[in-house]
């Protein structure tokens, strides 16, 4: 008895609606940044099941690792958009105090 | 006895994952959203382990649970939290809100739930050395590429975060 490859990618569908869901929710540039950070990972986990069952149906070399490789890029970008981005959060607060992105309006006409 | 092992461990890790989600979305707690997200990401790599990625589900722990969660903490501690909660949740777009999640939500289960082929863990060896091959050789030059992307992603948060000196 194994989990069918559908579950898996489920589960990260279901991760990405609540990531997206989050970005459009909520309001705190924070919780933003964590509802991206969600999607991101939602979509690693995809990659890797694919990988996997592409790996075992044949389809080329079984130790190609193609998805992998895309996951490790996935993180390069998430460890770079999570730093750029809370540099940007921090800049912002000390023009303003504050975190609610609809009070940040600096580069507003 | 390991054959119902596995889709118990699989169940875990997916009530992990889209649970503590739900709760970093809904939740108000600011540094309880922070721990629940590293729990998810960490759910997520026992995820990563069930589908044979042990590498990956390395990275995961060290980059996800260790360096973001910890970056996103610091980013919580030096802002003042006054979050007023959902901005745009209880207003009448409400139903149009609902019906486009069904129109995009049930094709996407439908299309999950359509790929039934089992997943087997790999026969031996982990998957630490054909990633390595792959990573080196075919992906070399986007490899680089990502080593400045980092360069300049640091070097950038840097000079936004500086004071003025003037």
């Amino acid at each position: 008895m194994t989990v069918p490859l559908g579950a898996f990618i489920a589960v990260s569908a279901g991760l990405f609606f609540i990531g997206a869901a989050g970005v459009l929710v909520r309001r705190n540039a924070v919780v933003i940044l964590m509802c991206v950070e969600l999607m991101l990972n939602a979509s690693n986990l995809a990659l890797v099941a694919f990988s996997r069952r592409a790996g075992q149906l044949g389809a080329g070399n079984p130790l190609d690792q193609r998805g992998s490789v895309f996951v490790v890029f996935v993180f390069v970008i998430a460890a770079a958009e999570v730093a750029v981005g809370l540099a940007i959060i921090l800049a912002a607060y000390r023009n303003r105090p504050t975190v609610n992105v609809d009070e940040i309006r600096g580069m507003k006409g | 006895m390991f054959d119902i092992l596995e889709p118990l461990l699989f169940f875990v890790f997916a009530i992990g994952i889209i649970g503590a989600g739900a709760c970093v979305v809904l939740l108000r707690r600011i540094t309880a959203q922070a721990l629940l997200m590293a729990l998810t990401f960490a759910s997520m790599a026992g995820m990563f382990l069930l589908l044979g990625a042990e590498t990956i589900a390395l990275f995961q722990v060290l980059i996800y649970v260790g360096a973001i969660t910890i970056l996103i903490l610091f980013g919580v501690m030096f802002t003042k939290q006054d979050d007023r909660g959902y901005g745009l949740f209880f207003q009448r777009q409400t139903p149009w809100a609902a019906a486009i999640t069904l129109v995009i939500g049930v094709p996407v289960a439908f299309l999950a739930f359509s790929f039934k082929d089992p997943i087997t863990p790999s026969a031996k060896g982990g998957d630490l050395i054909p990633l390595a091959g792959s990573l080196f050789t075919d992906y070399a030059f986007p490899f680089e590429v990502a080593s400045v992307l980092l360069l300049a992603a640091l070097v950038g948060a840097i000079v936004l975060v500086k004071q003025d000196e003037r």
